[in-house]
């Protein structure tokens, strides 16, 4: 037995659950942008962004936002092509237990495709999760009934047999987590049609030019110095869009003046913010560190108190991948931007920058031809959510395509 | 001889030029070593204990940390390392591991006296067998050195032998003998023991983490030993495998831990990083100069602590208290990046 938790709490197994999901609405089977999900989204998306849930937990107030009419309808837009859209059928979304906002992105996406979703929350999901859950009920009573027929949010502790039924029943899996994650869980077998949306364990840096920071004005460089403490504390530095490595593209002598300038006005924007470290994290800091001195990948170590903490790293190769704790940046130098391009990597996701133009940032991406990073986001928009993530367009991911050619009987018949 | 000599002073005096020392000799053969205080800029003169450049004592689990060529390590110690964790490894030399027993020795001297006494362990004989020795079982038996005539208070299968405890205690129970135990094996054994054990002399280790969860402190535990047993020299010890030999041992009036002469601790405040003062918790640096086979001479623990006075007690020097453990940092985040943390 499963604990359900949406739409109705209660107990359930997954034989009768998926076959409950599988049966058609009253209403007709549900549509690509079917407009019943469509008026439950926008509802649910209106009431993550009342006061009292934003000030709560500001996360889902960027949810709210992206859960808005008008970005739904743009979603649905860019998907018009020369093909007709259907949903999937039924998607089986596993998120990881620590972000409890990722899983509502991915499924809401799914709904409004048309799909038949069911979410697993691990039971080690915090507060935000249950609020979410609460606030999906809410949205529920006036929604049509088809909505709460064709969604599950359930929870389960390590269940094979769960997670083996739900794979073996649905068109598409959704697993976001940690690469050990992702691979316990492909364990399952798919129906053959069926396929796998995997967002693996990723990790992000940030590029600033020496020089545009030295010539940047006070409004701008404060601006992008809490840019980028947002994109670095909010989920405790260990989001995978957010920055570990600051690379800093110039001449040695505009580096060092920048990057000191940089410290200062980073250390003013997290003080303002109120944010700072426990000594658990703060002794997380220093093994990390440490460990990198250790290892000969950093070169030297500066303490701003504990909340920020920075590593000069021995070579640009030496970049850490890994969670460092809070506020840990490793900082090296480069003369040129396409210097990067033999250090990135695959897991490589998100490159925050400053002081760079579209043009030459398109040039880096072309010049990485796929090695990996995914997505080139000014200081301050690492952690805003995009129907693209990962280099997947998600809208498009979640339906299927079909071929239509209304071709006149005579080129029908030549075929055969 | 007792280890327990030395005022604060006069212990800050001779074991700072000693731990400046070894500082350098550690930086000069632990490359690792030297690379953490070439990047932290740490450099002599140092002009108290608490200015000698710490490690935080989890790089033993994280790096190979030995002042001491490969070919010359005669023993690794490993740490039992909670669930998901890599166990802290410890190099020691021949000279490195002799030195660690000769001073336990001496520091279990100063409660137990210069005879081995008879000995029960609160514990069964099979975790000293197990071929992978626990911590709890190497624990076992390197206090089975102080002792003689063995008694365990546990079968083979763990279950309490009370058969044994009554033969131990007719035999040995008029005259001195010594009782050790992990401070949880202690109080879930031996607490119901309808006996007198005011001959007793109790040491035991291992933290009060599953003692505080049946709201057990230290003083409710001596309490209870003394009124139904009579057992009243009960000296519980802090201590880890990073700093091997080196035990920090409670006065028999349970008013605190005690610093061998070799050995000290400062407690620091984990936002300035500075010394504490005298009755402001902070975290435990442990500080020895038995370390010299491996840069483990200054640490910086996780557990939380509290000097509660300096030369002030049953012995001179620090006098402290072991308040819990740092709780690992947990961060939000995508993935299981504590894994790839760890």
């Amino acid at each position: 037995m499963i604990d359900v938790l949406f739409p109705v709490p209660g107990k359930s197994d997954v034989e009768t659950l998926v076959a409950e999901l599988t049966a058609t609405p009253a209403g007709g089977p549900l549509a690509v942008g079917d407009a019943r999900m469509r008026a439950f989204l926008t509802a649910f998306g209106a009431r993550l962004l009342s006061p009292a849930i934003a000030r709560r937990h500001p996360e889902l107030g960027s949810l709210g936002f992206f859960l808005r009419r008008v970005e739904l309808a743009r979603a649905l837009d860019l998907l018009e092509g020369e093909h007709l859209r259907v949903p999937r059928g039924l998607v089986f979304h596993v998120p990881p237990a620590n972000v409890d906002t990722v899983f509502v992105y991915s499924w809401a996406l799914s709904a409004l495709m048309g799909n038949r979703n069911v979410v697993r929350l691990s039971p080690r999901s915090g507060a935000v999760a249950r609020t979410i859950v609460e606030t999906l009920a809410k949205a529920l009573r006036d929604a049509d009934p088809a909505v709460a027929q064709t969604q599950r949010i359930v929870s389960y502790d390590r269940s094979e047999e769960a997670t083996a039924a739900f794979s073996a029943a649905c068109d598409l899996r959704v697993i976001w987590g940690g690469d050990a994650a992702v691979t316990a869980i492909r364990r399952h077998p798919l129906a053959p049609h069926a396929r796998d949306l995997t967002f693996p364990d990723r990790s992000s840096f940030a590029v600033i030019r020496s020089a545009a920071w030295l010539g940047g004005t006070d409004p701008v460089l404060a601006a992008a110095a809490d840019g980028f403490a947002n994109d670095s504390y909010w989920f405790d530095q260990a989001a995978c869009s957010s920055p570990r490595t600051v690379f800093w593209v110039g001449s040695a002598a505009d580096t060092g003046k920048a990057h000191a300038d940089f410290t200062l006005r980073l250390a003013a924007a997290i003080s303002s913010r109120g944010w700072s470290v426990d000594a658990a994290m703060a002794v997380e800091k220093r093994v990390a560190a440490y460990g990198m001195a250790a290892d000969g990948a950093g070169e030297s170590i500066t303490f701003h108190g504990n909340a920020l903490t920075d590593v000069r790293l021995s070579a640009p190769s030496a970049m850490p991948r890994r969670w460092l704790g809070t506020g840990t940046f490793a900082h090296t130098r480069l003369a040129d931007l396409s210097e990067l391009v033999p250090l990135v990597e695959r897991k490589d996701q998100t490159m925050t920058h400053f002081g760079f133009a579209k043009d030459e940032l398109e040039a880096l991406a072309r010049a990485l031809a796929g090695r990996g990073v995914d997505r080139m986001v000014p200081f301050g928009s690492a952690l805003t959510f995009h129907r693209v993530w990962d280099g997947v367009d998600l809208p498009s991911e979640f339906t299927r395509m079909v071929t239509v050619s209304a071709q006149a009987p005579g080129s029908a018949a030549r075929r055969e | 001889m007792s280890v327990f000599t030395l005022p604060q002073e006069a212990k800050e005096a001779a074991l700072l030029p000693q731990l400046a020392a070894m500082t350098e000799r550690h930086r000069r053969d632990c490359e690792p070593y030297a690379r953490i205080l070439s990047a932290t800029g740490s450099a002599p003169p140092y002009g108290s204990v608490a200015d000698l450049p710490w490690l935080p004592v989890r790089l033993f689990k994280t790096h190979e940390l030995r002042s001491v060529p490969e070919e010359q390590v005669f023993r690794v110690l490993t740490s039992s390392g909670t669930t998901g964790q890599r166990p802290s490894r410890v190099y020691l030399d021949r000279e490195a591991a002799a030195t660690q027993t000769r001073m336990l020795a001496a520091t279990m001297r100063g409660v137990l006296g210069e005879r081995r006494l008879p000995m029960l362990v609160a514990d069964t004989r099979a975790v000293v067998r197990d071929p992978t020795l626990s911590a709890r079982g190497a624990g076992v038996l390197g206090m089975m050195n102080f002792g003689r005539d063995h008694t365990f208070a546990l079968d083979e299968e763990g279950r309490p032998d009370q058969e044994a405890v009554a033969g131990f205690l007719a035999e040995h129970g008029r005259e001195p003998f010594l009782v050790f135990g992990f401070t949880f094996m202690v109080w879930l054994y031996l607490r119901e023991l309808e006996a007198d054990l005011s001959n007793g002399i109790l040491i035991h280790s291992g933290g009060w983490k599953k003692l505080a969860e049946q709201a057990v402190d230290n003083a409710a535990f001596r309490r209870h030993f003394a009124e139904r047993t009579g057992l009243t020299a009960v000296h519980n010890f802090y201590g880890m495998v990073e700093q091997i030999g080196t035990v920090y041992l409670e006065g028999a009036d349970g008013s605190g831990l005690y610093c061998p002469d070799f050995a000290d601790v400062v407690i620091r405040d984990p936002d300035t990083w500075q010394e504490a003062p005298v009755g402001a918790p902070g975290l435990i640096e442990v500080v020895s100069t038995l370390p010299t086979s491996y840069p483990g001479h200054v640490l910086l623990t996780e557990d939380l602590g509290v000097v509660h006075g300096v030369d002030d007690g049953v012995w001179p020097g620090k006098r402290f208290s072991v308040l819990g453990r740092l709780p690992r940092a947990e961060a939000r985040g995508c993935g299981d990046t504590f894994g790839a943390a760890a």
